[in-house]
């Protein structure tokens, strides 16, 4: 459990864990908040002036062209760097940190779907429907074209249902492994059955009646779920979706919680009828009353929160190939578990790519960047303030800073800063 | 400067020495020699120097081979392989179950001595399946079989069935013997994931080396960067060990990687820049590039005991005909320039192959041209110490378990039989709870 001394430990934390990164400045602003008004901010900026943002995508037009591979690439690409720059730039991190979360929980790759605007309304749906009424979050992917396609639902009909996608409904979505049986399986992909998504009419997607099958089936003890509103109504009100999805996002933002920390956010789940800002809130709160335990971060957070902390100018093309290089690629999870876990932002692979993806960013820091300032001057205390961790540095670390030679770089300070953001303490939030 | 933690350490490097002597020898060779081009990207760390060192040690470990020379490769096959389609019976049953997928004579490759065919894509093992090198386990599954990829595959890797385990049937191996073949000390290289990590290496005393893409392991400084002393540093942040827990194993990460990035550099990268894999018929694709760095791993002989390597991409719920042929082609490719590899260099005779799956599929298609999760699989074996040519148990398409095939051999007894071949007589024992004997291959 990570206990807390100061208002500072507190909101470093939750920065930490909810947001993309502070620049210098931030932390003081937050720490002025409070614990309590950094929540607020977090969980409805909205009510602290600031407005609601536009999809990332909103202004932008992807004019597909299956002539041209080289302008369909360079678009895919354009598409996912939009997305970056809005982790890097938003007011609003909160949003996007569960945007993340779903995206990560749903785990639709564009590998597999491969047409790239239905794979940005599905991360869309995912940043929109984030926050609010679980039911419709889920109701909404349910027949959205992007997992219609990723989990083979658009050829899933009442002859011959195919189960990929009411399996994972059950144990990856909403009821957690051991929640169900076989015979749910069966009886979800029924009752899901007949829908479809043209291609040819812009992705758009319909429900086919003749392709289903209406008969009623028993879906986790419910009767007479034949269709997309009777599955969710039925998988939404077992009770171990409330708690299932609590014990996902509270191991997300807070690590390896107790199970009477799951359930009593569980609890409070239920009792705000699903809504995901109370499940959301309640979860920060807890971390910030000493529920947390010290976590691994994946290579996004890691990367884009030294950015920020540094200031470090990295061209979007170089932020694409870092972020594959660490094993961490935008929009592509390996498969339906969503992004991998500790153990392999643990493993050598990982490691190496760290270190490797460190020095690059220290190269790209301006020279009046205060990280790179406090770098140069051996003021540990400062840097590590700066990155987040107002705790300090491990004492290994710390040794290992006191004993670099300031010319192991050209620039001075570099050295340090590569060697401070590489370290062991900044994988760990 | 040398940069393995076991010559930063001081006092380590004389322990790990005294392990091995031809793996000593190699460590201190790869170690000088990769020094000056450390800096570079992925450029290969070995220079010829390594490379002769490399010969000279697999050389004197052939001239006196011992059962601590073999190694163990487990090919995950991850997703569900469909177990029906790679090993096809020439039954009725299984053609009325598949209108659109079965594959019929016309298709498939005949496997002398059985009522089996083999898919086709796998038709460059069939050397292997008449030379008696290569056997087949049908119905194979974990007791309890889950139908979740998850819970499948955690099962597969534990060896422990219906319950959750915190080791891998490969990693409590490797605790068990880490005392006798090493004399206590963990090695990292002795147990090494290509492709991602396996839960089924992990252990309580050992830490294996995972490497997701073998051609991006490296260490990268910039231009203008003493990287020795950079390396060094981030070396010293690993000790001493702190308390807490996740701290540390961050911690514990560092010095394995630098040991594994020093030696694999050798492995991975110094024939790519002759544009060796470029030339390969397949290059590019999963199994052949993770098989052909495997190969490269064990011609090097610095101790490496067991391999894991992670192919995904077999879960074919839909469009199934040409995913799963695309899939299995680069499965036999790689097998088969794999095998050809370590015949050239000698180390055929050190090497077992075992491919996992952690479930089989449906035996009935879906409407999507496709299959759903199901229940008993399909593992293949190869290596000189096979009898090969057989396929052991059956699918028992009469007696299916709710559509699916039901168990007929329990996986941990074909994992027994690897382990007394990788570790010798009683290799197996204490590393499963109430496991079924050996299965005789």
């Amino acid at each position: 459990m990570i206990q807390f001394n100061s208002t500072r430990e507190t909101v470093a934390f939750l920065a930490r864990r909810a947001t993309w990164g502070l620049v210098p400045g931030e932390l003081d602003e937050l720490e002025a908040l409070g614990v309590e008004g950094t929540i607020d901010l977090l969980v409805d900026p909205s009510g602290a002036g600031i407005a609601e943002e536009p999809s990332a995508w909103a202004d932008w037009e992807y004019t597909y062209d299956q002539s041209d591979r080289d302008l369909s690439r360079a678009q895919t690409l354009e598409a996912l760097d939009r997305w970056r720059n809005r982790l890097q730039t938003t007011q609003r991190p909160l949003d996007h940190q569960l945007a993340w979360f779903w995206h990560d929980h749903f785990a639709v790759s564009l590998q597999v779907v491969r047409y790239v605007p239905a794979m940005l309304d599905h991360l869309d749906l995912c940043w929109s429907l984030g926050r609010g009424d679980f039911r419709k979050l889920i109701r909404a992917v349910t027949t959205d074209a992007a997992m219609l396609v990723f989990l083979d639902g658009t050829t899933s009909t009442g002859a011959a249902p195919n189960e990929n996608f009411g399996r994972e409904l059950l144990e990856l979505y909403t009821v957690g492994i051991n929640n169900f049986n076989e015979a749910d399986v069966k009886a979800a992909a029924v009752a899901l059955t007949g829908w479809n998504v043209r291609p040819r009419f812009g992705w758009d997607t319909r429900f086919v009646p003749r392709r289903h099958d209406d008969t009623p089936q028993t879906l986790l003890g419910v009767e007479r779920v034949h269709d997309v509103d009777t599955t969710v109504a039925a998988v939404a009100s077992s009770p171990a979706c409330s708690v299932f999805i609590a014990s996902k996002l509270g191991r997300y933002l807070l690590g390896d919680i107790d199970n009477s920390t799951i359930f009593a956010l569980g609890s409070t789940f239920e009792a705000a009828d699903l809504d995901i800002a109370t499940l959301v809130r309640a979860t920060l709160a807890a971390g910030a009353a000493g529920k947390a335990t010290p976590m691994v971060m994946a290579p996004l957070p890691w990367l884009l929160q030294s950015i920020k902390s540094t200031g470090a100018l990295v061209e979007t093309s170089s932020l694409a190939r870092a972020l594959g290089f660490l094993g961490q690629p935008l929009a592509n999870p390996p498969n339906v578990g969503g992004y991998p876990g500790a153990s392999t932002w643990l493993a050598s692979s990982a490691t190496a790519a760290r270190f490797s993806v460190a020095t690059a960013l220290a190269t790209k820091v301006p020279a009046e960047s205060p990280a790179l300032v406090a770098a140069r001057g051996g003021d540990w205390a400062g840097l590590a303030d700066l990155l987040l961790r107002p705790t300090g540095f491990s004492e290994p670390t710390l040794a290992a800073l006191d004993d670099l030679d300031d010319s192991v770089t050209t620039r001075p300070g570099e050295g340090a800063l590569a060697l401070a953001l590489a370290s062991p303490d900044l994988l760990i939030a | 400067m040398p940069i393995s933690r076991r010559t930063f350490l001081g006092g380590a490097a004389g322990t790990a020495a005294a392990g091995g002597g031809a793996w000593a020898t190699l460590l201190r060779g790869s170690v000088e020699a990769a020094s000056p081009t450390f800096s570079s990207a992925t450029a290969p760390l070995a220079s010829t120097t390594t490379t002769a060192a490399i010969a000279e040690a697999s050389q004197a470990t052939r001239a006196h081979l011992s059962v601590t020379d073999r190694v163990l490769v487990v090919l995950e096959m991850a997703g569900g392989n469909d177990a029906l389609n790679t090993l096809v019976p020439d039954i009725g049953s299984y053609h009325d179950a598949r209108p659109q997928l079965a594959l019929g004579d016309g298709d498939l490759v005949t496997l002398s001595g059985t009522d089996y065919g083999l898919h086709p894509a796998l038709g460059g093992l069939v050397p292997f399946w008449d030379g008696k090198m290569m056997c087949a386990v049908a119905g194979v599954a974990m007791p309890q079989q889950s139908r979740s990829h998850f819970q499948a595959m955690d099962a597969w890797r534990s060896g422990v069935p219906g319950a959750p385990s915190q080791t891998g049937w490969l990693g409590r191996w490797l605790d068990l013997t880490i005392d006798a073949e090493r004399n206590g000390i963990d090695d990292p290289l002795r147990a090494i994931a290509l492709g991602g990590g396996s839960q089924a290496l992990v252990g309580v005393k050992t830490m294996a080396t995972s490497i997701r893409n073998p051609s991006h392991f490296g260490l990268i400084t910039q231009p203008g960067t003493d990287a020795d002393a950079l390396i060094a540093a981030f070396l010293a942040t690993s000790s001493p060990l702190v308390a807490e827990p996740t701290l540390a194993a961050a911690q514990q990460a560092i010095p394995g990687t630098l040991d594994a990035v020093t030696l694999l550099a050798a492995a991975s990268s110094d024939e790519d820049e002759l544009g060796f894999i470029n030339q390969t018929p397949g290059a590019g694709q999963p199994a052949v590039d993770l098989l052909a760095t495997a190969a490269r791993i064990i011609e090097m002989g610095i101790g490496t005991r067991v391999l894991t390597v992670n192919v995904g991409g077999f879960d074919t719920h839909a469009g199934q005909v040409d995913n799963h042929d695309a899939l299995l082609r680069d499965v036999g490719l790689g097998l088969e320039q794999f095998f050809a590899r370590l015949e050239e260099s000698g180390d055929l005779d050190r090497v077992m192959v075992m491919t996992t799956s952690e479930f089989g599929r449906r035996v009935r298609e879906n409407g999507s041209g496709g299959t759903d999760h199901g229940n008993g699989g399909l593992q293949f074996v190869f290596g000189p110490a096979v009898s090969g040519g057989v396929v052991h148990g059956e699918y028992g398409l009469g007696l299916l378990d709710d559509g699916d095939i039901p168990l007929a051999i329990d996986t941990r007894s074909v994992y027994q039989a690897a382990l007394e071949w990788v570790g010798g007589d009683g290799a197996g024992d204490g590393v499963f709870e109430n496991a079924p004997a050996r299965l005789a291959i």
